[in-house]
């Protein structure tokens, strides 16, 4: 039993950590070191230039965006009146909108991640009729486009009375057969079929041996799946694009496309340029700091995921 | 006997051993029935919305592409009329052409920084390792719609950085959202959104190589750039082929960034710039559902074709070479 | 341990649903009980909550739920998916009206014959009016309009020494002129991606490219003699480098706007506020004057832009929704608040576009000139009998792709003209429609 009672849930990272090798510092020869560092360096810049500017045109007004120099600041700091206008913007629906987005992500990712890691240990670890078959056409579905897919599923839910609704944006993200692909690969490595058998010699049942064992031995993989699902809903722009028509159901990605055309048409007689490029960098702020406090699992869930 | 020992036994014992599904000490044939109705019940909930989200949507779009809507007269069939136009259809194979291109000249590069800045990171040479980790990661924190956004701001003429700099260093930048250059354009947003993503795959892929297995590698004493190449790429070659399909797929299905620069570059973009462009005005501008369900799977057979094309190929080699 | 983190699995996951179905409950309007009832109302008009709140004062009954779906095309494939798939649409929704034959044909919107709207027809100006009937109904009412005028830089027209142009000839000189003088300023931008401003250039010519004959037959001429004109003179000057090809309402665009990079914009009614929001810094630089015409002395102008309130035939109270249409869009003190700030609509009820107020406002922006008075005028000019077609987003789109290619390409419009021709030709026979030659 004392397999039932170890906590096991950090293990495979640990075993991860302990397999990195000791890094060689100081390997190679300098000139070589300096070089590896000029182009980090450079491309490190590539890599944050837009969002610096991104953040610089956020505290500009909109005539300055388009009069000064884009990667400094303009007269003045306008990024307060900026976001106070954001959220000013027809009653503060920009905050409902980040609430849906959070909704939706929340929702679809703890969810479909469950359903993932079921199925996943489910191939990982038992054998069944039409499992290999099952499992290619699962994958399969990876490589079907999303214009094929949004459309039709647009058509059936309007049928049930479905659209216009968040669980349109919800149910159709709920399957995820990527993160299917990686729990089963991570079942297979972290969940040893032998401490399955002796669980099952013990007389546990098998969706206790799951919920107790299996899942517990799963968790770095499945946070992995979880937080890429919440990626993917967070930025999900199309599927809400197609589903939705009330506003105050938009996500912040539809929400901030739609203020962006707003800004840029006559109806309105006022340009909002600076304030939908606020919006934009609050947008993002939320999943860089995911990124910041989650960063072993980008790595500990993949490799083990990749490693096939 | 604790988990780690016991992982660590699995590994090794996993390829030899299949699952024992008759040991149940107090009640065997229960215990057997119960392990053979396990998978179905964990795989049902998954199913069941694979089922619904997935198979009825293609089912559906699959019996549409068998039908014509028409303006008047409303819904005929049409068999495989629809087919037949598709693989005649210029517009589709323009936009085919264009992302195939896309896909020949974008990806390998992007790939190939990606496995450069894995190896680098890997490597130890570096110092503030994490910073540069998570700084070559974080536009992939940043949607579609917002990453093509903001490179439509810096390519602009006048207002755009990068027209600002190259005029004040006295050169004349080029229209980047012409004709020419869009498709580089288009390159350079996808490469920027997503080198990060590919290079944490692969540097995980590194770093979960076992130290054994290097060390025994190293002795030969090889110069590190040697011996990242011909040890530690082949040692992550799944890594590579895993970011490879998703970056076919990805590529072949390319939409969000030519639909956003559409606003900015209406008569280069067009409405067929892409394949899955083209299948999107034409059910939502043209109002031809049916028409767009066809191009669609054409476009999914053209997918499913160039991935296993690519998987068959990587085994092959991997067979001769072992 | 493993019991209590499964738990909080299940604690987070009820939580979320919850969440979700209270966003589900909360953001809806109420639905209607047995007492009044509630007609919702798509458009992308912003802030039009005191229209609303008058109209329900004096229509106790009904109830105006507002709904923005989005600009334009968005909101339009969000109506024709939702009419297409028999629900979801709304009561009523505001359509522009070049896309009024697209969702009649499909059996989209109700006749607002059938309540009524018959008797507004003389109260509207008749270029507007002509527009919303078609095949013996009325398809929606009209809101506002954009007759077409054009918007100069009095600076740059004195400094290099133009002439305000009243004929096409006259504005080729003057463009002609300009681009010896100062290459860096063009005459003016045509936006390859808006072809509403080229279908009114279009149109002013003489262009008729559509003609429906009893509901199954239609006469298709997009590169009739007017449109072939049009397309022969802009081709000329934009190959010569005398006008821009800017997309408009871009970054780009707003940048030349301001800095003075054209010395014109064709625009519309709409136009001379928008532009006083968007190019602040060029202010009391501009002056507007009417279309130049291709025969001098003559007073041709056309439409470009402009919407109506329709009523879908999924509405389960037309009669309200028809209501709420008709008084939103003639009632004088709602056309009062719409062409009022915030929205400065431009109505297309005559007796708005005559009032004093509406006339006499001079904005310094345009030096103290009259340009609602002058655009008024304007929009009696307007020649009626202008048809669209039941297909038109896909016209647009054909402009967009082959016109708008050539223009930004420098290659031949009118080449571009005769493609587009082709396929709205072979697009139409797709559609089961009878195609008849122009």
């Amino acid at each position: 039993m004392s397999a039932l009672t170890a906590s096991g849930s950090q293990q495979p990272e640990a075993a991860l950590r302990r397999r990195r090798p000791a890094t060689r510092r100081g390997a190679g020869p300098g000139p070589a070191r300096a070089g590896a560092h000029v182009l980090m360096i450079a491309c490190l810049l590539y890599f944050l230039v837009p969002l610096a500017w991104l953040f610089l045109s956020a505290t500009k007004t909109n005539s300055q965006l388009f009069s000064s120099f884009g990667l400094w600041f303009g007269h003045g700091f306008h990024l307060g009146s900026n976001i106070t206008a954001l959220f000013r913007y027809q009653g503060g629906i920009f905050w409902r909108w980040l609430v849906n987005t959070f909704i939706y992500s929340a929702v679809s990712a703890v969810a479909g991640s469950l359903l993932s890691a079921a199925g996943g240990y489910a191939f990982a670890r038992y054998r069944f009729r039409g499992r290999s078959l099952l499992f290619g056409v699962v994958l399969g579905t990876i490589m079907v486009p999303s214009t094929v897919l949004v459309i039709p599923t647009y058509l059936l839910f309007s049928k049930a009375g479905l659209t216009d609704t968040p669980f349109a944006v919800i149910l159709p993200t709920l399957v995820n057969p990527f993160g299917l692909y990686l729990m089963r690969v991570y079942a297979e490595q972290s969940v040893p079929a032998e401490l399955l058998d002796s669980a099952r010699m013990d007389g546990a049942g098998e969706f206790r041996i799951f919920r107790r064992i299996a899942f517990r031995l799963m968790t770095p993989g499945f946070v992995t799946v979880l937080l890429f699902a919440f990626v993917a809903t967070w930025n999900n722009y199309f599927l809400p694009l197609v589903m939705l028509s009330t506003p105050s159901y938009y996500p912040v990605t539809v929400g901030l496309a739609n203020m962006n055309a707003q800004a840029s048409a006559g109806g309105g007689a006022q340009l909002l340029v600076t304030v939908v490029i606020a919006g934009a960098l609050i947008a993002i702020v939320p999943l860089i700091v995911a990124f910041l406090f989650l960063q072993r699992y980008w790595r500990g869930g993949l490799a083990v995921g990749s490693l096939r | 006997m604790n988990i780690l020992t016991m992982t660590r036994q699995a590994a090794t014992a996993r390829s030899r051993a299949p699952l024992r599904r008759d040991g149940g000490r107090s009640h065997p044939r229960r215990a057997a029935r119960r392990a053979k109705a396990a998978p179905y019940l964990f795989l049902a909930p998954f199913l069941c919305v694979f089922a619904a989200f997935i198979v009825a949507p293609l089912g559906y779009a699959l019996y549409l592409s068998l039908l014509r809507t028409e303006l008047i007269g409303g819904q005929v069939f049409v068999g495989i009329a629809n087919y037949t136009q598709a693989i005649r259809d210029s517009a589709f194979y323009a936009g085919l052409g264009r992302v195939a291109l896309f896909f020949v000249i974008q990806v390998p590069a992007m790939l190939v920084l990606a496995i450069v800045f894995a190896l680098i990171l890997d490597s130890g040479t570096l110092r503030l390792r994490r910073l540069f980790r998570l700084g070559f990661f974080v536009p992939y924190a940043v949607p579609s719609v917002v990453g093509a956004l903001i490179w439509g701001y810096l390519y602009g003429r006048q207002f755009g950085p990068i027209d600002q700099l190259t005029s004040a260093l006295g050169l004349h930048q080029p229209d980047l959202l012409s004709s020419g250059i869009m498709l580089p354009s288009l390159a350079n947003v996808v490469t920027w959104e997503y080198t990060g993503y590919n290079m944490i795959i692969i540097f995980a892929a590194l770093q979960a190589v076992p130290a054994e297995l290097r060390d025994a590698a190293a002795v030969d004493g090889a110069g590190p750039v040697r011996f990242a190449l011909r040890v530690k790429v082949p040692l992550v070659r799944p890594a590579i082929v895993l970011t490879t399909i998703f970056s076919i797929i990805g590529s072949l299905q390319l939409f969000t960034e030519p639909q956003i620069m559409f606003s900015i570059a209406p008569s280069v973009i067009g409405n067929n710039y892409t394949p899955n462009l083209y299948a999107y005005n034409l059910s939502f501008t043209n109002q031809q559902y049916e028409y767009s369900a066809a191009i669609s799977f054409l476009l999914g057979a053209v997918i499913f074709a160039g991935s296993y094309l690519f998987m068959w190929r990587v085994n092959r080699r991997a067979r001769s070479a072992s | 341990m493993p019991r209590q983190t499964w738990r909080m699995w299940a604690l987070a996951l009820a939580g979320a649903a919850l969440t979700a179905g209270a966003a589900a409950c909360g953001g809806s309007a109420a639905p209607a009980h047995s007492g009044p009832v509630t007609v919702t109302f798509w458009t992308w008009v912003p802030h039009l909550g005191k229209e609303v709140a008058l109209f329900e004062k004096t229509h106790p009954g009904i109830k105006v739920n507002v709904v923005d779906p989005g600009q334009g095309a968005v909101a339009y494939q969000k109506l024709q998916t939702a009419i297409k798939a028999g629900k979801g649409a709304p009561d009523a929704a505001q359509i522009e009206y070049q896309m009024l034959p697209t969702f009649e044909v499909t059996h989209g919107l109700v006749n607002l014959a059938k309540y009524g709207a018959g008797k507004l027809r003389s109260a509207f100006v008749p270029s507007a009016w002509d527009q919303v009937v078609s095949q013996g109904g009325i398809w929606g009412i009209p809101q506002d309009t954009g007759p077409m005028g054009v918007l100069y830089r009095k600076d740059i027209f004195q400094r290099y020494k133009l002439s305000v142009p009243t004929t096409w000839a006259q504005f080729a000189a003057d463009a002609a002129k300009l681009h010896r003088a100062n290459p860096g300023i063009t005459m003016t931008d045509l936006a390859p991606n808006d072809p509403g401003q080229l279908n009114g250039l279009f149109w002013q010519a003489g262009s008729r490219p559509f003609r429906m004959q009893g509901g199954t037959s239609i006469a298709v001429s997009v590169n009739d003699p007017g449109a072939t004109r049009a397309a022969a003179y802009w081709q000329k000057l934009d190959q010569q480098g005398q006008i821009s090809t800017d997309p408009d309402f871009t970054p780009q665009w707003y940048s030349s706007m301001a800095k003075g990079r054209y010395a014109t914009w064709i625009t519309a009614a709409w136009g001379p506020l928008f532009l006083s929001g968007a190019a602040k810094s060029s202010a009391g630089e501009w002056r507007a004057a009417p279309l130049p015409q291709w025969t001098a002395g003559q007073d041709v102008s056309a439409d470009w832009g402009g919407s109506t309130t329709a009523v879908t035939t999924q509405s389960k109270h037309p009669q309200q929704a028809a209501e709420f249409a008709m008084w939103l869009n003639s009632n004088p003190q709602a056309v009062r608040m719409l062409a009022a700030p915030p929205l400065f609509l431009f109505p297309s009820l005559k007796s708005a576009l005559g009032t004093a107020s509406f006339h006499n406002s001079a904005p310094s922006f345009y030096g103290g000139q009259h340009v609602n008075a002058l655009f008024s005028q304007i929009a009696q000019t307007v020649p009626a009998g202008f048809e669209w077609s039941p297909f038109q987003a896909y016209v647009y789109s054909q402009y967009t792709s082959t016109i708008g290619k050539a223009m930004t390409g420098k290659g031949s419009w009118v080449g571009a003209l005769a493609a587009a021709q082709q396929s709205i030709t072979g697009y139409a026979k797709s559609q089961g429609l009878t195609v008849t030659g122009g």
